[in-house]
């Protein structure tokens, strides 16, 4: 600049003066004419925004920015242009726009950063700037011609001052012509192609054809004689002046969109009946789900209910002791549901009637085996809700800190009671009742002393407990029941099995005086709580069987420490000794004769038939192994599981 | 029931919902043209018609304001032999264009748009890449100035 200014001067100060008296006053006009001519355009290309973008607003990018793709092809005139993500600038840029990290801004139809100019050349000062560079050329070619002309006259006097610095003027400007007028050229030549500076210099259009072209004679005059394109900076903007308020009219509806609608109702209520129509589990837990989800209660009863995924997670997150249940969970929906399904027999074994989750209460039973033992589902399910319902028995029964060492029948039967307080009453007489269910889970289950005899108790019981849990469902808490006895009578048999005699002594009185609690617990409340009578059980436990309990069930447990699996056999070795079972028997079984009626049949799961046969021996008469296990209640009512 | 409420409960407010963006079209180079593709976002907020009677009188606006021609040659070379000294004083021609664009997408606004629940931003706003619709939807009782005060924040830079 300074160059161009000062020579510029000097030239007009030594040089213009002589010519405008030699030849006439019409030379420095033009030349100045022409000099303001080049300033101007140099401060327009200068100081003139080149088409910048305004960033974009948040609101606008919001589906861009995180799945954007980085380039957007757009179809102009028959030719893919891709436009490409800045990041910077938050949008897609238009054909022709690029992001000059100089400037760190989007510039429209962006040319090339101009260092003479110090500035973007875009849309906007593109004109200007090819016009400075027309008009800077033609200066220097003033000034150098004018020059000469002054020093060709003057070739005498080449040592006047004049003619120095004419000549030095000269020089200068011939100096600068060079590049100044290759770029004019080069310029003209883009204009004439309808190209910028940046499409030529990285051979965009190379071989193809330039779809900005709308033909030399065109892209001239667009440059030279188009309006001043708009600035989009710094525009001030007018307040938003119309108010937008409701009530909003809105278009009819066209006939389509009347037809979606209908099909969306349609749709709609099919969701409902089919929800209606469900299976009873389903019914379970999608009323659960429809259900509002219950505020956050203090009660135990019920913690979190709404959704089964939210009971399952909970009933896990209770059951910290038992990561296959977890490793399990979302394979099986069903669990999912039948947690649900827990929950609300929950409930109704408070009190209430309970028909429905009969069989969801027996799912849920199975579930927990299933869980913990996914293994043992191949098998039947007995074996795998006598796994579930051990290590529900075993954690309970660690968790309430239930007595030490009893066994784990009994901390499986008190921990379904203390589970009950927590609402997983149905839960816990499931996995009380299947605690004794499968070898393997009783094998795997290392968690406490009595595991190995809750787990035979769950083997031999498991279909006991099935059948129970079914029975009770209908029931009011008549679950909590069944699961007790069956779960009593497991240790019972079991005890003998497993290898801690003393646990086994120690649990059986517990388990039988649990049982009897528990009866008459839930005798008294009809509603009350899962722990209440488990606790009203635990104050039994003492006074029934003192002493008949802790010899007969040592018996049971020699007995069935014997037989390492098989409720039968556990059954026929306490048939074996009936005399001393018996009481026990009496004892275990009273709670059963309290409850009400027969179970109904169930759906799926264990078929439970129940026979009249009041003595506990009728279970050892069931065949052994595979097939149904009888468990007789005292009250008359035998119930069958199958194995 | 009578039941008192206080006015302001009763006013019903705006609430700005979504804002759809129409891109521009670049079939035709660079001209500055938008897509009249209606979008589905405003398929149950307005006639199809009447937004791309918008669009279309919108493209024309901006068609006119960049037509080469003989106003627009005259006011260059006005420009240019007064040095540009008479932009100070002076119009473009694309600048007048603007404010008819500027006054009729108020127009539109008032008449079509906000009954409707939309508001149109003038997209020299958005650097003439998109228009946008802003959608409001009816919040019931509430601040009834949040809506339309949230835009005019964001429209006055």
């Amino acid at each position: 600049t300074t160059f161009l200014v000062g020579s510029t001067t000097l030239f007009f100060c030594f040089t213009c003066p002589w010519l405008s008296e030699y030849f006439s006053s019409v030379i420095p006009i033009y030349t100045a004419v022409i000099f303001l001519f080049t300033l101007a355009n140099f401060c327009m290309a200068t100081f003139m925004d080149p088409g910048v973008f305004p960033r974009a607003e948040e609101d606008e990018d919001k589906e861009d920015d995180f799945r954007a793709p980085l380039y957007k092809t757009v179809e102009i005139k028959g030719i893919q242009v891709r436009m490409k993500w800045c990041s910077t600038c938050r949008f897609y840029r238009p054909p022709r726009c690029s992001h000059c990290s100089v400037c760190d801004n989007c510039v429209e139809d962006f040319d090339h950063h101009c260092p003479w100019v110090n500035n973007c050349i875009g849309r906007r000062n593109y004109r200007y700037f090819f016009l400075f560079l027309l008009s800077l050329t033609t200066h220097i070619i003033n000034v150098f011609g004018f020059g000469l002309v002054y020093v060709l006259h003057h070739r005498q006097q080449l040592d006047t001052p004049h003619a120095a610095v004419t000549m030095a003027v000269m020089c200068v400007a011939g100096l600068f012509f060079v590049p100044v007028a290759g770029l004019t050229g080069f310029h003209m030549v883009l204009v004439a192609r309808g190209r910028t500076t940046n499409e030529q210099v990285t051979g965009k259009f190379r071989g193809g054809v330039n779809p900005f072209t709308n033909g030399c004679m065109r892209n001239i005059s667009h440059v030279l004689c188009s309006s001043q394109a708009p600035r989009y900076m710094g525009r001030w903007r007018s307040p938003q002046a119309v108010d937008v308020q409701p009530p909003f009219v809105r278009p009819p509806l066209t006939e389509a969109q009347l037809e979606a609608k209908v099909l969306d109702n349609g749709i709609q209520n099919d969701r409902h009946s089919t929800r209606s129509k469900s299976s009873l589990d389903q019914m379970e837990s999608q009323s659960a789900d429809a259900e509002p989800p219950p505020p956050p209660k203090p009660e135990l009863r019920y913690p979190g209910l709404p959704r089964a995924d939210t009971e399952e997670s909970s009933l896990l997150t209770e059951a910290p002791h038992t990561p296959s249940m977890y490793k399990y969970r979302p394979a099986f929906n069903s669990p999912g549901r039948n947690h649900t399904a827990l929950t609300h027999p929950n409930k109704m074994i408070r009190g209430e009637s309970l028909d429905s989750p009969s069989p969801s209460i027996l799912l849920s039973s199975h579930q927990p085996s299933y869980r913990s033992e996914p293994s043992s589902l191949d098998g039947t399910t007995a074996v795998g809700g006598g796994v579930g319902a051990r290590r529900g028995g075993g954690e309970r029964g660690e968790g309430p800190g239930g007595p030490g060492g009893t066994a784990g029948m009994m901390s499986g039967g008190m921990s379904g009671y203390s589970l009950t307080g927590r609402s997983y009453t149905s839960y816990p007489s499931s996995l009380v009742l299947s605690t004794g269910g499968s070898h393997s889970s009783s094998l795997r289950s290392a968690h406490l002393a009595h595991n190995p005899l809750a787990t035979l108790q769950s083997e031999g019981t498991t279909d006991t407990s099935y059948k129970s849990l079914a029975n009770q469902t209908p029931r009011n808490g008549s679950l909590s029941y069944d699961s007790l006895l069956t779960p009593s009578e497991s240790p019972e048999f079991e005890s003998v099995v497993s290898p801690s005699s003393p646990l086994q002594g120690y649990t059986s009185p517990f388990l039988s005086a649990q049982i009897a609690q528990q009866r008459e617990g839930q005798l008294l409340q009809g509603s009350a709580t899962f722990s209440s009578p488990h606790r009203a059980y635990l104050r039994a436990v003492s006074p029934p069987s003192p002493s008949s309990g802790p010899p007969e069930i040592q018996h049971l447990l020699q007995h069935n420490q014997d037989s390492s699996y098989r409720a039968p056999r556990n059954l026929s070795s306490l048939s074996s000794s009936p005399g001393a079972l018996e009481p026990l028997t009496a004892t275990c079984i009273y709670p059963l004769c309290v409850v009400p009626p027969p179970p109904p049949p169930f759906p799926d799961g264990c078929p439970i038939r129940s026979t009249s046969r009041p003595v506990l021996a009728n279970h050892t008469t069931s065949k052994p192994g595979g097939g149904v296990k009888k468990v007789t209640g005292v009250g008359g009512t035998t119930y069958e599981i199958s194995v | 029931p009578a039941t008192f409420h206080n006015l302001q409960e009763l006013r019903h407010s705006a609430s700005l919902a979504n804002k759809v963006f129409i891109q521009r079209d670049y079939s035709e180079g660079t001209t500055c043209r938008f897509q009249t593709k209606f979008p589905s976002e405003l398929e149950s907020r307005i006639e199809r018609t009447l937004f791309e009677d918008t669009v279309k009188t919108l493209n024309n606006y901006y068609a006119e304001a960049e037509k080469i021609g003989g106003q627009s040659y005259l006011e260059g070379c006005l420009a240019c032999s007064t040095a540009y000294l008479i932009f100070l004083c002076m119009e473009t021609r694309y600048e007048k264009v603007l404010k008819k664009i500027a006054k009729y997408i108020q127009e539109q606004n008032e008449k079509i748009y906000a009954p409707r629940g939309l508001l149109i931003t003038d997209p020299i706003e958005r650097g003439m890449r998109v228009i946008e619709i802003s959608i409001y939807e009816d919040r019931g009782s509430s601040d009834s100035s949040s809506g339309s005060s949230s835009v005019s924040g964001s429209t006055a830079r």
